[in-house]
């Protein structure tokens, strides 16, 4: 045991150090090391030995007396519940203040898991979930012309007739066409965007204008006044929001007169981007409106009690007589409804439900991790809750002790994360693609901060709660046999579990994150078609002003071109009618006269159509295949001449060329073109688009004039540098021209694959935090067992083990844990990956490198985590670990 | 606040009021011994300090780490008023309660 002449039993002694309470250690042992050497003089070292290990038996009850009832004051003295509650927060706080860097550790755990699903939900919540802005949106539907539900074209103005007055599962149908125009008369010119709509819109989408009043059917009819109604936006920023706008005159190419208002809250989901609403004025005897003249859009609202599948009845009904009545229009399409929140989210919603399942992965490592710690914790202090059940202290009081420092835990937490919540959705929102639908919509939900919070607050509960009734249960003698820290052995198992399973989170994490980012690495090495580097576009806006009739607008862009080219800055200019990779997309029917159309529908649409000038083609330094570029020769007056891209003439010609063969462009009715070049695909939707079929002709010999050009340009130096004088140059030729969108073309074609961008950047972020939490994870799985195996490793070194031995054993530890996570992980991330497939562009959701490069990562990281506990082990000396025991 | 003191309670208070400034764990042990003759568990002596302490009826304080005791501080316990006030209410409520029994002793 041993004793010596004048010190007490050396191991009662050793209890007593872990028995009684820190604050009374020198007071109490002191005490009885003073007396017991008094005993041993009087009685004699036998009798005082006995005597001291009668003391230390008792010794235990110290604990029971000390800590609560010092730390919380009478408790039971006639205040009542709140008072109570008010002394376990207190205690609560003061043990969680007494370890710092666990409660740091814990809330901001915590923190993050709440703050970042609620920061995503919030995103995704209105886009996804919520219903749209209008009453009874769910009965509000948009109708297609298409040969299935997948194919939505447009309808003819005389087709949208026939809908309203057939149809018997509708209340109201509105038809909906874009619209734009050039306000003049206040200040700048502003290019102003908006929809042309039948005076049904407003019920359709049951709405009305803030001020004012919504149309009425005679501002439909030809030679009425014309009338205008703008938005919120428009309104504030452009006329001060003026009070006492209605009535007022508003310019735009022609005279308005203001009859409404839109109230700030009202979102058009049709044209996110709208600032006005204009009377559609059409009506069957217009040559616009015929049922080929296929540019509108079709929204009706549902009667009440009507299904989606009745309405597509009613309508496939409809189709029927279509088809009998006018054979050729209908030979292949029909009518198609479906709900207008559909069209509103479907190209979002892969990326939206990819990022959500991302960051419920995040709140589950989160979880994870605050089980870790908590269990950690719970076992070092088993031996606490033992003694104090063993004393008396009830088990109800030791969970209600330990309920109150989880709940408190998690209000730190659910504080920092709602702070982390805001910042998340600021920092969402800046990042978010433009064109994410409902964008200002986003705010955070109140009920997801709730369920963050109830979920984290919950698993808390659960693991603080476990550790306090293992220890009322285990006896006394067990438990102060154990030391304290040791007893932390237990629940290695259950940490191990936790820690393979973080490690297993964040590898499906990771691989999420690498498959993206190697799209992103391929979609960005993809050649456009075009040269993208340092080329400069803007988009010309025609009409305003002065220009009131096609005549003066193409002069004008004639002129603004050639004020361009003779700028010293500018090696090549030219205009074309669209471009690449931004939202433009003008497509036309083309008949070939030598050779049969491969599918039905190929003279019907869906072939780019390119009005340009002479040298597009060479300042956009599209390469020609065969044949010839545009010259300043193929004039109005000269042969109408078009040129087609290379697979295209491919398809429909193999190896023979195609140049020298005669084409018609938009319909049977136009002149037969002479195809006299060849150029390479371009890329127009955008980087991983596939479609490539496109006529170019030169915009003069077109049978319209286009009032929207874009201009490129191929500059000397910096594309943005020559912007200014560039502007100057082109309202030097007239100043009531809006220029817009000025970008490079590096900008359009970031801008395009801004959703893939957002994805990525999130599952980067996501898959970060993962990583951090999964190796705090295993460093506190190995920190700790290195402490509780103390004893063992200075046993270890004292037989001769080396440094390297003792780092060799935490490391194969460590490692063991993360390679058992990464082939859990690997098959989570198999069987998951196919999730992101329709965002990844050229890479296998298999693809080895990506795995490859993940489980190298993971695994150095993992080393890391491993190698500080490890070094900690190797210097662990013989005497220090022995002489602890 | 409970003013009833128990009688271990009673036994301290008044060891406390014997030691005046030297009261700590050891002798307040060694002057309930020597005055009853009872021994007391050390952990009973600290536990009904504690319990005192928490009445309000005892104050402590950590004295410095002394070198007889191999470096380890005292703890001294004080009585307040109120444990003063406390150990007079029990000494009458005991007299009077024993008043008058002097002639009954004898009698088992």
């Amino acid at each position: 045991m041993g004793d010596t002449m004048n010190h007490p039993p050396a191991f009662a002694r050793w209890l007593l150090e872990r028995v009684v309470p820190e604050h009374l250690h020198d007071a109490f042992v002191g005490d009885l090391e003073e007396r017991y050497a008094t005993m041993v003089a009087t009685m004699g070292i036998r009798a005082a030995n006995r005597w001291f290990w009668r003391e230390t038996c008792n010794a235990p009850r110290t604990r029971m007396i000390s800590a609560p009832q010092r730390r919380a004051p009478r408790p039971n003295t006639g205040d009542g519940f709140m008072s109570v509650l008010r002394a376990d927060l207190r205690f609560a706080w003061r043990m969680l203040m007494r370890r710092p860097g666990f409660t740091t550790l814990a809330v901001f755990t915590l923190a993050l898991g709440i703050g970042a699903t609620t920061a995503i939900f919030s995103v995704v919540y209105p886009i996804l979930f919520e219903s749209l802005p209008y009453p009874n949106a769910d009965r509000v539907m948009m109708v297609w012309e298409g040969t299935d539900a997948t194919d939505k074209g447009n309808l003819g103005y005389a087709t949208y007739v026939d809908i309203l007055e057939q149809n018997r599962t509708f209340s109201d149908v509105a038809v909906v066409a874009y619209a734009s125009g050039t306000m003049t008369g206040r200040s700048e010119p502003q290019f102003l965007e908006g929809d042309r709509v039948s005076a049904s819109f407003f019920q359709v989408l049951g709405v009305k204008p803030a001020l004012g009043r919504a149309f009425r059917d005679v501002d439909n009819l030809r030679g009425s006044e014309r009338v205008i109604i703008i938005s919120n936006a428009l309104w504030r920023n452009r006329f001060g929001g003026d009070s006492s706008i209605i009535g007022k005159p508003l310019m735009m190419e022609t005279d308005y007169t203001i009859v409404g208002v839109m109230p700030a809250s009202f979102e058009n989901l049709l044209s996110p981007t709208w600032q006005f609403l204009l009377p559609i004025r059409y009506d069957v005897s217009l040559p616009q409106a015929c049922r080929s003249c296929r540019h509108l859009r079709v929204v009706a609202r549902r009667k009440e009690g009507v299904t989606t599948a009745q309405a597509q009845r009613d309508l496939s009904g409809i189709t029927q007589g279509l088809k009998r009545d006018y054979p050729n229009d209908f030979k292949y399409s029909g009518l198609q409804t479906n709900a207008l929140s559909e069209d509103v989210v479907k190209n979002v919603r892969p990326a939206l439900l990819a990022v959500l399942g991302a960051v419920a992965l995040v709140l589950l490592v989160a979880c994870l991790n605050v089980m870790n710690l908590l269990l950690a914790r719970g076992a070092q202090r088993e031996g606490e809750f033992a003694v104090r059940a063993a004393l008396g202290a009830g088990r109800s009081r030791l969970v209600r002790q330990l309920l109150s420092e989880s709940v408190l835990l998690a209000f730190l937490g659910g504080i920092v994360g709602i702070a982390v919540a805001f910042a998340g959705v600021r920092i969402l929102v800046a990042l978010s693609p433009a064109d994410l639908p409902r964008l200002s919509e986003i705010r955070i939900q109140g009920s997801v901060l709730l369920f963050a919070l109830a979920t984290t607050t919950v698993v808390g509960i659960a693991f603080g709660v476990v550790p306090a009734l293992q220890g009322s249960r285990s006896n006394l003698h067990d438990s102060i046999r154990r030391n304290t820290r040791r007893s932390a052995a237990t629940s290695r198992f259950t940490r191990s579990a936790l820690v393979i399973s973080e490690v297993a989170l964040a590898l499906v994490l990771l691989v999420g994150s690498g498959l993206l980012f190697r799209s992103m690495e391929k979609l960005f090495a993809v050649n456009p078609g075009f040269d993208s580097q340092n080329l400069l576009t803007m988009q010309i806006q025609g009409g305003g002003g002065k220009l009131t009739n096609d005549k003066l607008v193409a002069q004008f862009m004639a002129d603004a071109l050639q004020a361009v080219r003779s700028q010293p800055a500018v090696l090549s200019a030219a205009l074309t009618s669209q471009l690449p990779l931004t939202d433009e997309r003008d497509e036309y029917g083309v008949h070939f006269e030598t050779r049969p159309p491969i599918n039905p529908n190929d003279s019907n649409g869906g072939r780019y159509r390119f009005a340009v000038t002479d040298g597009y083609f060479e300042t956009m330094k599209i390469p020609l295949v065969t044949g010839r570029y545009f010259a300043a020769t193929d004039k109005a007056t000269s042969s109408p001449v078009a040129i087609i891209n290379q697979s295209y003439a491919r398809r429909y010609f193999g190896d023979v060329s195609p140049v020298g063969q005669r084409v018609k462009i938009g319909g049977l009715d136009g002149p037969w073109r002479e195809i006299v070049g060849i150029v390479g695909d371009v890329k127009h939707e955008s980087l991983s688009s596939t479609h490539f079929d496109a006529v170019y002709l030169p915009e003069v010999q077109w049978r319209f004039v286009d009032y929207a050009m874009t201009l490129v340009v191929r500059p000397r130096g910096d594309a943005m540098a020559a912007v200014p004088s560039l502007r100057k140059t082109i309202w030097a030729v007239d100043k009531d021209q809006p220029i817009i969108r000025i970008a490079t073309a590096e900008q359009l074609m970031a801008e395009r694959e801004a959703e893939r961008r957002f994805a990525l950047v999130l599952f980067e972020g996501f898959a970060i935090v993962a990583l951090v939490l999964a190796a705090a994870g295993i460093y506190g799985v190995l920190a700790g067992t290195v402490s509780e195996r103390g004893r063992e490793l200075g046993v270890r070194a004292a037989l001769g083990a080396t440094g390297r031995d003792q780092v060799a054993m935490v490391v194969r530890q460590g490692m063991t844990l993360t390679i058992i996570g990464m082939i859990v992980g690997l098959a989570a991330a198999l069987a998951s990956s196919r999730v992101l497939s329709s965002m990844l562009f050229d890479v296998s959701p298999l693809d080895p490198i990506t795995y490859a490069g993940v489980i190298g990562g993971l695994g150095c990281v993992a080393l890391l985590a491993c190698w500080i506990p490890a070094r900690r082990a190797s210097q662990t000396s013989p005497l220090e670990a022995l002489k602890s025991e | 606040m409970d003013k009833n003191l128990g009688e271990l309670e009673q036994l301290v208070l008044f060891a406390l009021l014997h030691l005046g400034h030297d009261a700590y764990g050891v002798t307040v042990h060694q002057e309930i011994l020597e005055r009853t003759g009872r021994t007391m568990s050390f952990a009973t002596v600290y536990t009904t300090l504690s319990r005192l302490e928490n009445k309000g009826m005892v104050d402590s304080f950590v004295g410095a780490p002394t070198p007889e005791r191999g470096g380890r501080a005292k703890k001294h316990f004080a009585l307040t008023t109120s444990g003063k006030q406390a150990l007079q209410q029990s000494v009458r409520a005991l007299r009077s309660m024993s008043r008058g029994l002097d002639a009954k002793w004898g009698t088992p």
